[in-house]
């Protein structure tokens, strides 16, 4: 096993899978094209060739050094290295960390940005460990509102207003609100 | 061409509203270049509707002040939070964030400003030039094998930097131009890979996909660090570089311009392959490689001078041939059509006027650069001292907002976080995520240049290679590449299993 850990493999796997899988699905669109000999597939399934070598190389290379990085790399910063996880509890911080954001953007459609925002916004201080409630509550609200001013009072930039009630009633009040601003602005 | 300089900058300060909308562009390029999360190109594509209201010379000369201040704030986010303002600014956060963490923030910074208005003003000076003997050098020696071969070379450099190993920096490029291969091919225009969702019809957005690999990621890694209780405060650095540390450098400067302008001038590869070969060729030819990617002042020098370098470039294929050459200048293009106008050789003889009050504008922005850059420098790096609690949730709707805004689409802010998720993964694992971005960026335009080569040459190898620009570049690129895989091969072979 020359000095291959688990991860390793799984690393190997993962890359193996993504070449498998992308070269069966070129065949849903290995069509010839009339003025082009190499057709549709030709440039995909060249970079996938190339991708399973290198994937080889790379485990080659790890067999033989492990994870030791070559000397003189530029670019890989120290900090980058890897985190030790104990618990459950270090997993599920994790697991917050990168599915919240995710939620987010899945319930920008229903709910919109407008109501959802503020919410989102307290999730991330508390992610990163702000437990002062009239801090996660100031800089929420101060966030907020520094945002509507730069987008929707300034720049009118649409943005995602929610397809339910009451969440889009919400949107539509503070757009209205916006307008009747810009109005009394002009007079 | 002096007496055209002074009559565009006559008609560039002889309006109060023009000057207005001059100013504009080089606070707000500034402004939306350094927040993390957004960009220049946000910015542009909320502007864009509203320059329908400006004369075209105005609205043209927005874009342009907005490409090349913007394309300098970006590097305050790359060496600050190693949040990459925009692509062209990825390899400054190479060595500019390890300067911040070693407290030399205000050096970086500094170098950053200086270099980028060096590069850019020398940039709008050769445009003034030389726009049009260059523009016709590159309708007779540059045509899609070039561009090809200029793009593999771009992709030998990006692999050697950045991933953990050779094999590390090679998968993330290859990464990346598989990602570039979602969407239709630009040739027949065949729907590929686009797992039955209508949506991705049109490919991976760039902007997305870009914030969600470098803001989002870093975001992610810099939320791990506090909840495992491993994040440390960057360090305040007050200090600017001083000259002599800029002197010290020159050849670099001027290497970087020369490389800057080079990559400027091809259209479709713009500023962002100029800063990768800018860094590449400063580490090529350094004598003390092994500093650079932990705080070498010189990368952030070479980088910056040559993306900025490569903004004035940026406009010859735009104004003289009609050829976009980024995100922005395509921009740039829609600006002209809602005018009447069509960018080409035409347009020097149609309007004048306008051509020269945008090189007169560029000129003057980078000599903005310098100064407001300096006074604002040390406002700047007052951000490192607000918490990242605060200022984590802003990055992250700064980037939503900057995602959902390009097409309206909710799709883009998922591919967003998706991407964020990715990146986190593989930096995590030694992976380049500025190789995975010059992969997406550049996919397209290789593959498209590729087939048209092809079809130019007859399928004739020797045909393409007799062509002697390309011929070097893919002599330059092969050697790269082939100097990376016997060196990992040769590290690989040595070490004890």
């Amino acid at each position: 096993m020359g000095r291959l850990t688990k991860s390793h493999i799984i690393e190997t796997v993962v890359w193996g899978l993504i070449v498998i899988i992308f070269f069966g699905f070129s065949f849903e669109f290995n069509r010839e094209i009339e003025i082009y000999k190499f057709g549709a597939t030709g440039w995909p399934r060249t970079i996938l060739v190339l991708l399973g070598l290198v994937t080889l190389g790379n485990l080659f290379h790890l067999y033989r050094n492990g994870s030791i990085g070559d000397a003189g790399r530029v670019g890989q910063l120290e900090t980058d290295e890897e985190m030790t996880y104990n618990s459950l509890r270090d997993y599920s911080k994790l697991l917050a960390i990168l599915i919240g954001p995710l939620i987010y953007a899945i319930l920008l459609k229903p709910v919109g940005f407008y109501f959802l925002t503020p919410f989102f916004i307290s999730y991330i201080i508390v992610i990163f460990g702000e437990r002062r409630l009239k801090f996660i509550l100031g800089v929420t609200l101060l966030l907020y509102l520094i945002l509507l001013l730069l987008f929707v009072v300034v720049l009118n930039a649409p943005l995602p207003q929610g397809n339910m009630s009451p969440f889009y009633d919400y949107s539509a009040f503070l757009l209205k609100l916006n307008t009747q601003l810009k109005q009394l602005s002009i007079w | 061409m002096i007496e055209h300089f002074l009559a565009g900058s006559a008609t560039l300060f002889g309006d109060p509203f023009t000057i207005g909308v001059f100013v504009f562009g080089v606070l707000g390029g500034m402004l939306f270049g350094a927040m993390p999360g957004v960009s220049m190109l946000t910015l542009c594509a909320i502007l864009l509707p509203f320059t329908a209201q400006l004369t075209a010379s105005q609205g043209v000369m927005l874009f342009a002040v907005i490409y090349c201040t913007g394309t300098y704030g970006g590097a305050i986010t790359a060496i600050l939070f190693n949040i990459p303002g925009a692509p062209e600014n990825a390899p400054t956060a190479f060595d500019g964030y390890p300067m911040t963490q070693q407290g030399k923030a205000g050096k970086a910074v500094g170098a950053a400003v200086l270099c980028s208005a060096i590069g850019g003003v020398a940039s709008a000076i050769v445009m003034m030039a030389a726009t049009e003997p260059l523009a016709k050098w590159a309708i007779r020696n540059i045509g899609p094998p070039e561009i090809f071969a200029l793009v593999f070379f771009g992709l030998a450099v990006a692999s050697s930097v950045g991933g953990k190993t050779m094999w590390k920096g090679w998968m993330s490029v290859l990464l990346g131009l598989l990602i570039a291969t979602i969407g239709q091919d630009p040739v027949g225009g065949i729907n590929r890979y686009n797992f039955g969702f209508a949506d991705l019809a049109a490919g991976i957005a760039f902007v997305p996909s870009i914030l969600g690999f470098f803001a989002v990621s870093e975001i992610f890694i810099q939320a791990e660090k506090k909840a495992m209780g491993k994040f440390t405060a960057p360090k305040v650095g007050l200090s600017f570089p001083t000259f002599v540390e800029i002197w010290f450098h020159k050849i670099a400067v001027i290497r970087s311009i020369l490389v800057g302008f080079f990559c400027g001038i091809l259209p479709g590869i713009g500023a962002t392959l100029a800063a990768f070969m800018g860094y590449g060729e400063a580490v090529r030819w350094s004598k003390d490689k092994t500093s650079f990617g932990k705080g070498n002042i010189e990368g952030v020098i070479s980088s910056e001078t040559a993306n900025n370098a490569a903004t004035g470039a940026a406009m010859i294929p735009l104004l003289a041939l009609g050829l976009p050459g980024g995100a922005l200048t395509a921009m740039m293009v829609a600006v002209f059509q809602m005018h009447d106008l069509e960018p080409g050789p035409l347009v020097f003889y149609n309007s004048p006027d306008l051509i020269w009050v945008v090189f007169a504008a560029m000129f003057y922005a980078n000599l903005c650069i310098l100064f407001i850059g300096l006074l604002e420098t040390k406002t700047i790096l007052h951000l490192l001292k607000i918490p990242f609690q605060f200022l984590a949730p802003l990055i992250l709707l700064l980037a939503s907002i900057g995602s959902y805004i390009g097409r309206g689409l909710v799709l883009d802010v998922m591919v967003m976080f998706g991407a964020g998720i990715i990146g986190f993964l593989l930096r995590r694992s030694g992976y380049s995520i500025p190789g995975i971005v010059l992969g997406i960026i550049l996919g397209k335009i290789g593959e498209q240049n590729f087939a048209q080569g092809m079809q130019m040459v007859h399928y004739d190898l020797l045909t393409y290679l007799s062509r002697p620009v390309c011929l070097i570049l893919i002599i330059a690129g092969s050697l790269t590449l082939f100097s990376g895989i016997y060196k990992a091969i040769s590290t690989s072979l040595n070490s004890k299993a």
